[in-house]
């Protein structure tokens, strides 16, 4: 059992000093799925862990003209306790989806996008709104798009040695919004997966329409959305089926084992949308 | 390491190692055998406890991140005023607990009742959505839940008057 040396950082600052002195850092924020993949008497841990749950300045919120910056340290339950109307709808049912309330008591929206063995549920509904995440390291902060934390085989891709500090999330208006869990929730396996999808449909023609999925693979296809952009409701029988297949192949090039069910939702919602 | 913290309003050390959880200090260190570990996976919702008064189950708590900290178990919950609400509730509705997740189902309604005064039916079932034991129905817990929330309110308006 190794005995780890525990840090407990008060500002960002001391934190990338920790960071630089200690590259192989375990930065341990709610931790749930850190001790949920461990689910043994005696945890074992690395060597050095920095505590981060204490430093303020990643439990901010603030609300600009056109979207709203989240502290990637804000516990899930702090962000559904955000007074009504602050975050878009569709992230708050994404977030009202995830484990039960007393791990959203513990569990953060920093932890829920930075792990690296799969793809947790605020990934498809960030990528959807095209959220922007900022990251820092001795090299300073930097933003990147969430969707860049899939890499080209839509494998996760969170920057190793970075600190993910902050969440923009931008504020369109979108006029319909669904997220779906698949497969089981209570102990995520290769078949768990979360499907989320926002549209914009003005005068019964979609304006807009963005659709991800986020499991042990990560994707989203912009390239196909625009195709459905445009569009009458309902579809055209032929149409949807065109575009379903156009998803399903896109999605079998990276993960064969969820493109049939990945292009089931995608007709489901689609067929939802034209009701 | 030593670790000092607030148990059940107390201010209480122990000696611990990085990899110890919660639930196992609780139980093996002080006594307090309420919280159970089941499933070591933050699943089961049988050794939940409030932390800085949020319900958390304790197998998810490293000994690391309690320094300084508040810890109530159902032990510490029993003794308080508010327990009183929750099990008159319980009493009134026939709700039956098993000995598995009686402290975590109450601890959870009592955490509810905190932070909404007149919860909803779906409030209810969303709060106890944190324990997975199914000896119970979710009406019963409901009607539960709603008396004891009219007993918190009846008991808050007379202190207020007095």
């Amino acid at each position: 059992m190794v005995v780890s040396e525990i840090h407990y950082p008060a500002s960002v600052a001391d934190l990338l000093y920790l960071q630089r002195e200690n590259p192989a850092i375990l930065l341990y924020a709610g931790g749930t799925e850190i001790l949920r993949e461990r689910g043994t008497r005696f945890v074992d841990l690395p060597p050095v862990i920095a505590l981060i749950d204490g430093i303020q300045e990643l439990k901010s919120i603030s609300r600009s003209e056109g979207f709203v910056d989240l502290g990637a340290g804000l516990k899930i339950s702090e962000l559904l306790a955000i007074k009504k109307g602050t975050l878009p709808e569709s992230l708050v049912r994404n977030l009202r989806g995830i484990a039960t309330p007393a791990i959203r008591n513990l569990a953060t929206l920093g932890g829920n996008l930075a792990t690296r063995r799969r793809f947790m549920d605020c990934w498809s509904i960030l990528a959807c709104l095209d959220a922007t995440i900022e990251l820092r390291d001795g090299a300073g902060p930097r933003w990147i798009n969430a969707n860049r934390l899939a890499d080209d085989a839509g494998k996760p891709a969170f920057p190793v040695g970075a600190l993910l500090t902050k969440v923009r999330v931008p504020l369109e208006r979108w006029t319909h919004g669904t997220t779906k869990k698949l497969g089981n929730q209570a102990w995520p396996s290769d078949e768990s997966a979360t499907f989320s999808m926002i549209a914009r449909v003005e005068k019964g023609m979609v304006e807009s329409i963005r659709m991800a999925w986020a499991g042990t693979t990560a994707f989203r296809f912009p390239e196909l959305e625009g195709r459905v952009i445009g569009l009458r409701l309902p579809f055209d029988p032929e149409d949807r089926e065109a575009i379903v297949e156009g998803f399903a192949e896109a999605a079998a090039e990276l993960d064969p084992n969820s493109a049939p069910r990945f292009a089931r939702i995608v007709d489901a919602t689609l067929e939802l949308l034209g009701k | 390491m030593t670790i000092t913290f607030i148990l059940n309003g107390e201010d209480v050390s122990v000696r611990a190692t990085s990899g110890d959880r919660l639930v196992d200090i609780l139980r093996e260190d002080f006594g307090l055998l309420a919280a159970k570990a089941d499933c070591r996976k933050g699943t089961c919702g049988k050794c939940l406890v409030l932390l800085d008064g949020k319900l958390v189950p304790s197998c998810m708590v490293p000994a690391f991140k309690i320094r300084g900290r508040e810890v109530i178990t159902f032990e510490g919950f029993v003794q308080t005023v508010e327990y009183e609400d929750i099990r008159q509730g319980v009493e009134e509705a026939g709700l039956e607990t098993c000995g598995f997740c009686e402290s975590g189902l109450l601890l959870a309604l009592g955490s509810l009742l905190e932070s909404s005064a007149r919860p909803s039916r779906e409030e209810v079932l969303e709060a106890i959505s944190s324990v997975q034991c199914r000896c119970t129905d979710p009406e019963t817990t409901i009607t539960a839940a709603l008396s004891a929330a009219d007993r918190r309110a009846r008991r808050t308006y007379r202190r207020g008057r007095q």
